[in-house]
């Protein structure tokens, strides 16, 4: 395996790592996989966890580009004002550009974690090169806009207590002996309830603009792996804003939502980092050959980018910069 | 922070254990004398504070300074993994880190920036070298049995809510400390810390830059205050950006930025 440092993107100002297999001869790889950053946490990912599945995945035969959306990590601010949700698919494109020039590489898997996930989604929507997506605690809209609301910490506080203190015998004598802030408890079980509610009468309308997206995504035969840390509120966030079309298309196996028991968001222990590259390594080998197949009897001649927001500019020329290659 | 400022990531030290660096280039208008090596912490704190210090090597080199980032063995993006670290190997990092940012900025003078555990082996290496122009210390780990302690507090703390691993689901060869496993060897290397014993002197000017939010207990200056002719300690009002955040926030103390680069511009001006 090597790892190589680049920079690429139409200002060469988009800072990764290219990890891949040694191979032999003339052979080259022909699948790859890209990793989108995790929030603000630059490349290496949280726990240095997307380092590891760089290198297990380069072990599997994987091209693995891992880097760093403009502003994040090494990568230089953008100056042209375009929002992260229209930048992050550009750059992730501008990533495909990258090594189809440099490794001839045509067709993507991608995988990403938090806002990382959600930018995966985004492209895969809009991009016919994108033939899968495995996402990491996915963020939602909603939970886009919970973490920017002044209400996170009661949305925190309710997700603590329905997860853990309800099953706590420590909460539970807390609560019967008035060590408890009955005020703050009151606050969150309405807030929870209002909730609800406001989920119920959502439920009765037609389908949201998500679940139209899933569905469309599953009919050009792109695989959607969810992969979900139950410790984390996000899962509910989907199972929510998924709906009946995410019940739909897991039980058609078109969809697949994986649970990792006992993870948190950020995967902060090494047994949960175990059992995510455990996944990820057979989700992702199983995408690559439901995708080759795919290629093997389907022609793209109908198919079209229906991206509705991103500049033809935007997805620009790819170059590589430095660097210089280490072998491992 | 000027915008034709060039940035090169590359890998170093090919042959043997391959070192993944980053190299600011100066800014061209106040060419100095000096190149600045900035030492990261480890693990978590590694995550926590690299924006931080991507910034303040934005704002060396915009003051003129060749800065180099670099990540140590097993951390980062460098080879290896975190479970085959160790303490000799990394002050030999910083080493080969200061061959490479002199072959790349042509300069014999060189600063060490290190944080937390990263200022401790900077200072290790320093002492070994003797060869080191000046250095800055922010919030150093001068006795590693505090700071394994602070550790494993932390990583309590964090992971209080979690179910609790399982006997058999516990590493005999490791430890682990939020999401980073380290080998029992690299601990007892930690433990083994006292910056207090380096008897000699092993830089010129030495700049000890302290939170005001670190507990008043911890008096690790008294233990570094010998290792330079020249010392200046600054107290600024900053958070401890290598903790985690509530909302995974990552931040960029610009106070402490601007006290190093203007300390580093009036010492190598």
């Amino acid at each position: 395996m090597t790892e190589e440092a680049v920079l690429f993107g139409a200002r060469q100002s988009l800072a990764g790592i290219v990890t891949e297999p040694v191979i032999a001869g003339d052979a080259r790889v022909t699948k790859a996989v890209i990793l989108l950053n995790a929030g603000i946490v630059h490349r290496v990912g949280p726990g240095r966890i997307y380092v590891k599945i760089a290198r297990e995945l380069a072990t599997m035969g994987f091209v693995v580009l891992r880097f760093d959306f403009s502003g994040i990590g090494d990568s230089v601010v953008r100056h042209d004002h375009l929002g992260f949700d229209r930048s992050s698919v550009a750059e992730a494109q501008e990533a495909m550009e990258f090594l189809h020039a440099t490794k001839g590489i045509e067709h993507f898997l991608f995988l990403g974690g938090c806002s990382g996930a959600l930018a995966s989604f985004e492209t895969a929507s809009c991009d016919p090169r994108v033939m899968g997506a495995v996402l990491i605690n996915f963020q939602t809209a909603d939970s886009q806009n919970e973490e920017t609301s002044p209400d996170l910490p009661t949305r925190n506080a309710a997700h603590y207590y329905w997860k853990y203190a309800l099953f706590d015998s420590k909460s539970w004598r807390n609560l019967l002996t008035g060590e408890t802030d009955y005020r703050q408890v009151i606050r969150v079980l309405w807030f929870e309830l209002e909730r609800r509610l406001k989920l119920k009468k959502r439920e009765q309308r037609s389908a949201t603009h998500f679940e139209g997206r899933l569905q469309s995504l599953a009919a050009r035969g792109v695989q959607v792996i969810f992969v979900c840390s139950d410790g984390d509120p996000r899962l509910r966030d989907l199972r929510e804003a998924g709906g009946r079309a995410l019940k739909q298309l897991c039980a058609s196996g078109a969809v697949v939502l994986d649970i990792i028991r006992g993870a948190d968001h950020t995967f902060s222990s090494v047994g949960d980092q175990k059992r995510l590259l455990q996944v990820v390594r057979q989700r992702i080998n199983a995408m690559h050959r439901h995708a080759a197949t795919r290629l093997a009897v389907a022609t793209y001649s109908d198919e079209t980018s229906s991206c509705q927001f991103l500049q033809p500019s935007s997805a620009a020329q790819a170059g590589t910069n430095t660097a210089q290659r280490g072998d491992l | 922070m000027n915008s034709v400022q060039k940035i090169l990531p590359f890998y170093f030290r090919l042959s043997d254990k391959p070192l993944f660096g980053c190299y600011h280039e100066p800014s061209t208008s106040r060419p100095r004398s000096c190149g600045i090596l900035i030492c990261q912490p480890v693990g978590h704190e590694y995550v926590n504070s690299h924006r931080a210090l991507r910034h303040l090597a934005a704002r060396l080199a915009e003051a003129g300074f060749p800065v180099l980032r670099f990540d140590y063995y097993g951390c980062g993006d460098s080879s290896g993994n975190s479970e085959d670290a160790s303490v000799a190997q990394w002050v030999k990092d910083i080493s080969a880190a200061v061959v490479e940012l002199r072959r790349r900025s042509g300069l014999f003078r060189i600063c060490m920036v290190g944080l937390r555990l990263g200022a401790t082996l900077a200072t290790l290496a320093a002492a070994q070298r003797g060869d080191v122009e000046s250095m800055v210390l922010w919030g150093p780990v001068a006795e590693g049995e505090n700071y394994f302690d602070e550790l494993l507090l932390l990583e309590r703390e964090m992971l209080r809510f979690r179910p609790k691993q399982r006997h058999n689901q516990k590493s005999d060869v490791q430890i682990e400390i939020l999401g980073f496993p380290w080998s029992h060897a690299f601990i007892a290397e930690i433990k083994d810390i006292n910056l207090g014993i380096i008897a000699q002197s092993i830089t010129k000017n030495l700049l000890l830059l302290r939170n005001d939010s670190e507990g008043s207990a911890n008096n690790w200056q008294d233990r570094v205050v010998h290792l330079a002719a020249r010392v200046e300690h600054r107290c600024l009002k900053a958070p401890e950006i290598w903790l985690p955040t509530a909302d995974g926030s990552l931040l960029v103390p610009a106070q402490v930025l601007q006290a190093v680069v203007s300390w580093n511009s009036e010492i190598h001006s």
